[in-house]
C-alpha cells in the first residue's frame, strides 16, 4: 500500500521584484513587477507504507515546500498529491489527524505551561480517547525519557529535552505518517542518537511511515533505507542509500593510531607503488585514502601493520556528505555517475 | 461539542499561563479600563460646550458608549490577533496551526484568547445602567433579550470586519499597519449618523459598519423611532459580515505561502 | 557614522514605499478621519459661531492640519522596541556599533518623511477641495510650523521610546502602549483642542508634554497664536525635548543593566 503518492507536483511562487533606488520604489508603488519562481518542479515519487525516507537537498532546493504541500499547509500550483488516501489541502482538518509533524525550528508546545499540560491540550485537539492517550503516554515517556521534564514549563527545558517533547507531542495520536523537518538540528550527538534510535523502533513497531528532511547525513545513514535528493526543485536521485554509496563512493579511508611516532616518509615508503594518499596531522596518527578501483584495502592494511606497531585502526566508508557534495557539484546524480565511470 | 471542549481546555491553559504573570494581569485589566474611560472623557468634555449632538443628549451618547463596550469586550476576548502578520505569517507559526485537526481560525482565536477584556463589557453594563437611570425611558420585558441579540450581532460585525482585514496578511507580503489606521474609525459609529454626510454615513453603515456596534442597536433602547429598522438589521448585517470575513479568510489560507523556503 | 544614520532614514523610506496596501488604504482612512471629525465638530458647534475661542473655520483647519501633522509624527517605535525586547533581538542590536535608540529614531524619521511627502502633502490638497479650510498665507508661519512638527516628531518618539523600553521591566506592556496611544491622541489636542477642556484640566494639560505634539503647532498654523507667542510655543517644545532626554537616559541605563544581568 502506498502512503504517499506524488505526481507531477509543482509549486510556483510569485515574488515581487523591487526596482532599484528611490525612483524605482515610486514606480513600484503604482505598478508592481513579479517574478515567478518555481520552488518545486514537477516531481514524482511514491513512498510505500512503513518506509523511512530521507528527503535531502541544499537550502532552497524545495524540501520544505514539498513537505508543506504534503502536510496540507500549501496548495500546489499543479499536480497530484495523495497521502493516506487524502488530498491534503482539500480535507486538511480530517487528514492531519492521521499525521504527525515536527518542525525542528519551531515549537508546538505552550511556552509557559508544563509539558504535560500541553500534551493534555493536544489530546483534546486530536480527540484521543483518555485510555489510548494514557497507554501512548506511558510508552513515549519511557522511550524518550520524559519522566523528569513532564512537569516543567517548556521555557525551562534544554533544546534536547524540548526536542524530545516535540517528538512526543507529534506522536500522541499515533499517526501513521510522520513528517520531520530537520528533527535533529542543533542537538548534541547523544540526543541525536537517542532520537534516531527511537524513530527506528517506532517504525518497526507501528509500521509508521517517516519522511524526514535533514542536513545531517548521519540521520539519513542511521535511519533511511531510501533517499530522495532534490536540487533546484527537481529530484536528482531517488533510491537506495547503499546504491548511492556504491555508485558514487570513490573509496575508503583507513585511520591508524600508532604506538610510536611515525613520519610521513616512512608511511609513503610502505605503500610504494600503490595509488593511495596519506595525510598526517599528528605523529601518532595518520589517514590513508584508498580509491575503490585502484587498490585493495586489506593490501594496504597488511603492508602497514606488518612494519609498524599500531594501537588502533578504523576503516571509514565514504562519507555520504562527500558523495552528496560531489553530486551537487556536478548538478545531477546521473552525470555524476557517468563522470565517475568514465 | 468538540469546539466547546477545546474551548474549555484552552481557557484552562490561559488561566494557568496567567497565573505565572499575575501582576501583569492586574496591570492589563486596569490599563484596559483606563483606556476605555478616556473615550468617555471626550464625550464629557464635548458636552461642556453643547447640550445636544445631532439631537441626542449627553446621557444618550453615554448610553451608546456603554452599549458599545459590551460587544467590544466580547470581541476583544476572542479576537486578539493584532500581531498576526508578524507572529503567524512572518515567523511561520501558521504552519503549526494548519497541521492540527481543528478549524484554523478557531485555533487562532483560542490560542490568543484574552478573557480579561470582559471586564470592559462589565464596565459597559455599568455605564449603560448609569445612563439609563438618568434617562426617562422604560425598560420593556423583552429588552434584555433584544440586547443579547444585538450584542451578538455587533460582535459578529466586529469579527467580520477584523477577520477580513487580518486576512489581508495572506495576500500582502508586507506587515499591514491597517489595524492601527482603522483604530479611529470604530469610534465614529458611536455618534448619531445623521450628523455625517452621505459618504461617511454610507461607509459606517455598509462598508465598515461600525454604526451597528453603536448608534443603530442602542437607539432601539432609547426609543428613538427613526432607526428601529436599522436596529433590527444589526444581527443581519453581523451575520453577513461574519460570513464574508470567514470566506475571505478561507480564501486567504489557500494563498498562504509559508515562511522561509 | 552620520552617513550610516542617514542611510537608515533612506532605507525605512524605501521600505514604506514597498507597503502598497498601507499607502493607499492610509490615504483613504486619513481622509475619512478628517471628514468624520469635521462633521462631528460641525454637530458640536450646532448653531454657534465660536466655541472656546475657535471659529468654525479655525476648527476645521485645526482638525485637518492636526491629522496631517499626525501622519508625520506618528510611529510605532514603542511596539517595535517592545517586540525586539521580547524576542531578544535587542541584545544583538546593542552590541552593534551604533546607538540603538538613535537608530530607532532615524527609522521613525524615515517613516515620517515618507508620510509627510507622499501622504500629508497630497492629502492636504485633497482636503482643501473637500472641506472649507484656511491655510496660512505667510511663508514664515509655514516655516515655523515645519520646525514645530519636527519637534512634535521628536517628542512623540521620545514618549514612544520610553513606553517601549518598559517591556524590559514588565512582561506585558500592551495595556501601557494602548493607554499611551489614547493619551497622545486625547491630551495632545488631536481629538479635542486643549482650550475645550475645563479650565482646571487645561491647566494640568499645559504642564504635560502632550500638548507640544499637536496643540502647539496646530495653534500656530491656524493663526490662533501670533507674534511673540509663536516663539513661546516653539520654546516650550524645545524645553520638553530636552527635559524628556533625562528619563530616557535613566531608563536606558537601567535597561542595559537588566539586560546584562538577565542575559537577554
Amino acid at each position: 500500500m502506498l502512503a504517499i503518492e506524488v505526481e507531477n507536483l509543482r509549486k510556483e511562487f510569485r515574488v515581487q521584484q523591487n526596482r532599484e533606488g528611490l525612483k524605482g520604489a515610486f514606480r513600484d508603488l503604482f505598478k508592481r513587477r513579479y517574478n515567478h519562481v518555481t520552488a518545486v518542479e514537477n516531481i514524482n515519487f511514491q513512498i510505500p507504507k512503513g518506509e523511512i525516507c530521507g528527503y535531502i537537498g541544499e537550502n532552497g532546493a524545495g524540501k520544505s515546500t514539498t513537505i508543506k504541500m504534503l502536510t496540507g499547509i500549501l496548495v500546489p500550483t499543479s499536480g497530484k498529491v495523495v497521502v493516506n488516501g487524502y488530498v491534503p489541502f482539500q480535507e486538511r482538518e480530517k487528514y492531519v489527524k492521521e499525521i504527525g509533524v515536527v518542525f525542528g525550528q519551531r515549537s508546538q508546545l505552550w511556552w509557559d505551561i508544563a509539558v504535560i499540560e500541553s500534551f493534555q491540550l493536544l489530546r483534546k485537539v486530536y480527540r484521543v480517547p483518555e485510555q489510548d492517550f494514557k497507554k501512548r503516554m506511558d510508552e513515549l515517556v519511557e522511550r524518550l525519557h520524559l519522566q523528569e521534564v513532564l512537569h516543567r514549563p517548556v521555557r525551562k527545558l534544554s533544546l534536547g529535552q524540548r526536542m524530545r517533547c516535540e517528538l512526543a507531542a507529534s506522536l500522541l495520536h499515533n499517526p501513521s505518517i510522520v513528517f520531520l523537518d530537520e528533527p535533529t538540528i542543533g542537538l548534541d550527538i547523544v540526543v541525536k542518537t537517542e532520537i534516531r534510535q527511537f524513530l527506528k523502533e517506532m517504525n518497526k513497531k507501528y509500521e509508521t511511515t517517516i519522511l524526514l528532511t535533514t542536513h545531517d547525513l548521519q540521520d539519513i545513514e542511521a535511519l533511511c533505507s531510501r533517499v530522495v535528493m532534490l536540487d533546484e526543485g527537481k529530484i536528482i536521485y531517488d533510491g537506495d542509500l547503499e546504491q548511492l554509496k556504491q555508485r558514487w563512493g570513490k573509496g575508503k579511508e583507513i585511520v591508524f593510531h600508532f604506538a610510536e611516532a611515525v613520519n610521513m616518509q616512512t608511511l609513503q615508503q610502505l605503500t610504494q607503488g600503490m595509488e593511495v594518499k596519506w595525510q598526517q596531522d599528528h605523529p601518532y596518527e595518520a589517514k590513508v585514502w584508498v580509491p575503490f578501483e585502484q587498490e585493495n584495502v586489506s593490501e594496504v592494511m597488511r603492508s602497514v601493520v606488518s612494519e609498524l606497531n599500531i594501537n588502533d585502526m578504523k576503516i571509514i566508508e565514504t562519507n555520504t556528505d562527500d558523495i552528496v557534495r560531489e553530486i551537487y557539484k556536478s548538478g545531477s546524480a546521473e552525470t555524476a555517475g557517468e563522470n565517475h565511470h568514465a | 461539542m468538540y469546539y466547546a471542549t477545546i474551548f474549555w481546555d484552552y481557557t484552562k491553559t490561559y488561566m494557568k499561563t496567567r497565573m505565572t504573570y499575575r501582576a501583569d494581569f492586574i496591570i492589563e485589566v486596569l490599563t484596559n479600563l483606563a483606556f476605555q474611560l478616556m473615550n468617555l472623557l471626550f464625550i464629557i468634555v464635548v458636552f461642556q460646550h453643547t447640550s445636544f449632538l445631532g439631537g441626542w443628549s449627553r446621557e444618550e451618547i453615554i448610553f451608546i458608549y456603554g452599549y458599545f463596550m459590551l460587544p467590544y469586550g466580547v470581541f476583544m476576548t476572542f479576537f486578539n490577533l493584532w500581531d498576526f502578520t508578524e507572529r503567524y505569517i512572518v515567523k511561520g507559526e501558521m504552519d503549526r496551526i494548519l497541521t492540527r485537526p481543528a478549524y484554523n481560525l478557531v485555533q487562532l482565536m483560542l490560542e490568543n484568547m484574552n478573557p480579561s477584556s470582559l471586564f470592559g463589557s462589565l464596565t459597559g453594563m455599568l455605564i449603560m445602567g448609569y445612563a439609563w437611570l438618568q434617562l426617562d425611558v422604560t425598560l420593556q420585558w423583552y429588552d434584555p433579550f433584544v440586547l443579547l441579540l444585538f450584542v451578538a450581532g455587533s460582535v459578529m460585525v466586529y469579527g467580520g470586519i477584523y477577520i477580513s482585514i487580518t486576512a489581508l496578511s495572506f495576500f500582502s507580503d508586507a506587515p499591514t499597519g491597517i489595524h492601527a489606521l482603522m483604530w479611529n474609525i470604530q469610534n465614529y459609529g458611536r455618534y448619531p449618523v445623521n450628523i455625517y454626510n452621505k459618504v461617511i454615513r454610507f461607509v459606517l453603515t455598509w462598508i465598515l459598519p461600525f454604526a451597528f456596534v453603536g448608534i443603530y442597536p442602542s437607539a432601539f433602547f432609547l426609543d428613538k423611532e427613526v432607526t428601529t429598522l436599522f436596529s433590527f438589521l444589526t444581527p443581519v448585517v453581523g451575520l453577513a459580515f461574519l460570513t464574508m470575513g470567514i470566506l475571505i479568510w478561507n480564501f486567504g489560507v489557500r494563498k498562504y505561502r509559508g515562511a522561509g523556503s | 557614522m552620520l552617513s550610516a544614520y542617514v542611510d537608515m532614514i533612506r532605507i525605512r523610506f524605501l521600505m514604506m514605499l514597498a507597503y502598497r496596501v498601507n499607502y493607499f488604504s492610509g490615504i483613504i482612512i486619513y481622509t475619512l478621519n478628517i471628514g468624520a471629525y469635521y462633521f462631528l465638530w460641525k454637530a458640536i458647534y450646532g448653531g454657534n459661531d465660536t466655541l472656546a475661542g475657535f471659529t468654525v473655520l479655525q476648527m476645521t483647519t485645526y482638525i485637518a492640519i492636526s491629522w496631517m501633522a499626525r501622519a508625520f509624527y506618528f510611529n510605532n517605535l514603542d511596539r517595535e522596541i517592545a517586540n525586539e525586547i521580547k524576542d531578544g533581538s535587542v541584545a544583538v542590536q546593542m552590541i552593534r556599533p551604533y546607538q540603538y535608540l538613535i537608530v530607532k529614531m532615524m527609522q521613525g524619521l524615515g517613516e515620517g518623511l515618507f508620510r509627510l511627502l507622499l501622504f500629508s502633502a497630497p492629502g492636504m490638497i485633497i482636503i482643501t477641495f473637500l472641506f472649507p479650510i484656511q491655510l496660512p498665507t505667510d511663508v514664515m508661519t509655514w516655516a515655523i510650523f515645519m520646525v514645530m512638527i519636527f519637534f512634535s516628531f521628536l517628542i512623540n518618539s521620545q514618549i514612544n521610546i520610553m513606553v517601549g523600553l518598559f517591556a524590559f521591566f514588565v512582561e506585558n506592556n500592551e495595556g501601557l502602549m494602548r493607554m499611551k496611544r489614547v493619551a497622545v491622541d486625547l491630551f495632545s489636542g488631536l481629538i479635542i483642542p486643549l482650550s475645550f477642556f475645563p479650565l482646571w484640566a487645561e491647566s494640568i494639560l499645559r504642564w504635560l508634554p502632550f500638548q507640544a505634539i499637536t496643540f502647539l503647532p496646530a495653534s500656530v498654523f491656524t493663526g490662533r497664536v501670533t507674534g511673540q507667542q509663536v516663539y513661546d510655543a516653539l520654546l516650550t517644545q524645545v524645553v520638553w525635548f530636552i527635559v524628556l532626554i533625562l528619563p530616557i537616559v535613566f531608563i536606558w541605563r537601567k535597561s542595559r543593566q537588566r539586560l546584562f544581568v538577565q542575559g537577554g
